[in-house]
């Protein structure tokens, strides 16, 4: 895919249903980045983001405009920015609520660390 | 009291601006200054952004040294350390001027350094303070007053600078409390020191403490420094209160500040300050409380020490231009004076 290793920007809630779809059934770790053009704490953390989305091509990054996509800011009740919401398969498994560098990365390692099946 | 040691106390200054075109109901304003400008400021002012949020109201920074909020129309920058404050109030002058918005008011205000002569220029004394920012504000504000606030203990005086244009009164009906502890009780400071390396340490240290119990309401947005120290900053709708420790014996120092609505009801901000409080178990604590339109805020601030055993050992009231009146309360336990 030619963009793997980026973050991807939903700009319709079409392109947004299509991702997190194409998503559940590769059974990839997402992690939606709820931003603001206009919010400083979300671009104090974007390099952050796109440093890991470089060295995890394994996860879906996906970034969610609040104004752009007000209908989906409101489904997921985001209150403060950014908020990065952990799915898989369809289910919100982890939320990282600020721009707290090491514990987003933290959570990303431990989610996609294997589990171990005896 | 050790010879020299991290400075706790934290120099703070509040800027206000009024929108160009008199447009009460400035949306984003100063919120649309783009990070990498504040983070030249911050540079300046020797700090740096370690963690972030931001909601409906207002931006709030966890610093390196301390906090920044951004709201539309007003700024709050609080440092501590040997960080050059007073240098930030030029380059968001002219930030601001770019986004139509204009200087109305300014507050600056500090307690005693633990190690005044470790601090820099613009920051040797109070004097060349006043100067400095005197030098960089706007003829405009030509309303200014400067005052030492006293106590019983002349290196334990609140220090205040406020200027304003004589309109564009705030038309807040908050009031800031800010609290200065000292002389931490030793098993609650060592609660601040980092003891693992995993990600959630700031969040144990928040739990541990207490602190996410002082404002249940509050997002908290918190960060811990290597091998010691916390921060935090809470954000209650339009509203925040940040924490500030340094838990190292010898010159222990906590800061707690919070806002309050004339609106609210009269026993929360006693609640709130006695969890505070709680919290660190100091041995000297002084509380500044300004307001524009409620005076006796500081009665109730008397009363939330009065569990600790804290007796107030002095207390001052003074008014300022374009702020209103200014309180400042020292209490300290009984076997001290």
């Amino acid at each position: 895919m030619a963009e793997e290793g980026q973050v991807i920007a939903c700009h319709t809630v079409e392109s947004w249903e299509q991702q997190l779809a194409s998503a559940n059934t590769s059974q990839k770790l997402v992690v939606v980045d709820f931003t603001a053009s206009w919010c400083g704490p979300c671009r104090f953390i974007a390099p952050v983001l796109t440093d890991l989305a470089k060295k995890l091509p394994q996860v879906l990054f996906l970034k969610v405009d609040v104004d752009e996509l007000k209908s989906v800011a409101q489904d997921w009740a985001i209150e403060c920015m950014p908020t990065f919401i952990f799915l898989k398969e369809g289910r919100i498994i982890d939320k990282v609520v600020g721009a707290r560098k090491d514990e987003l990365q933290c959570k990303i390692e431990n989610h996609l660390a294997p589990v171990q099946n005896a | 009291m050790a010879a020299s040691g991290f400075e706790g106390f934290e120099k703070r200054l509040e800027l206000h601006f009024y929108s160009d075109d008199n447009d009460p109901t400035v949306t984003m304003g100063l919120r649309l200054i783009d990070f990498d400008s504040l983070k030249k400021v911050l540079r300046v002012v020797q700090c740096a952004v370690v963690s972030a949020v931001g909601n409906h109201f207002f931006d709030a920074y966890v610093l390196s040294e301390s906090s920044l909020f951004v709201y539309p129309t007003k700024i709050i920058i609080k440092t501590c350390g040997t960080t050059q404050l007073l240098k930030s109030i030029r380059p968001l002058i002219h930030l601001a001027n770019e986004l139509g918005l204009t200087l109305c008011g300014c507050r600056y205000t500090r307690g005693n350094f633990i190690f005044p002569k470790s601090q820099p220029f613009p920051h040797v004394n109070f004097r060349q303070e006043v100067v400095y920012i005197e030098e960089n504000l706007p003829e405009a504000l030509c309303f200014r007053k400067a005052s030492v606030m006293p106590s019983k203990n002349p290196s334990n005086s609140w220090h205040v600078f406020c200027a304003g244009d004589g309109d564009h009164l705030s038309a807040e009906n908050t009031f800031t409390v800010e609290v200065c502890m000292t002389e931490l009780d030793r098993v609650m400071a060592r609660k601040f020191f980092k003891t693992s390396h995993d990600s959630s340490v700031s969040k144990h240290m928040t739990e541990l403490a207490g602190i996410d119990n002082i404002n249940p309401r509050a997002l908290i947005c918190d960060f811990e420094f290597d091998p010691c120290g916390y921060s935090m900053n809470g954000v209650d709708g339009d509203r925040y209160s940040t924490i500030h420790v340094t838990p190292e014996d010898g010159f222990s120092y906590a800061s707690f500040e919070c806002v309050g609505s004339v609106y609210d009801d009269q026993d929360d901000i006693v609640d709130t300050l006695k969890k505070a409080v709680q919290v660190f178990k100091p041995a000297t604590v002084s509380i500044s409380t300004t307001s524009l339109h409620r005076r006796e805020v500081w009665t109730r601030v008397s009363r939330a020490m009065e569990p600790f055993g804290l007796k107030c050992r002095s207390f001052a009231m003074d008014e300022f231009p374009a702020t209103g009146t200014v309180v400042f309360q020292t209490f300290t336990s009984p076997c001290r004076k």
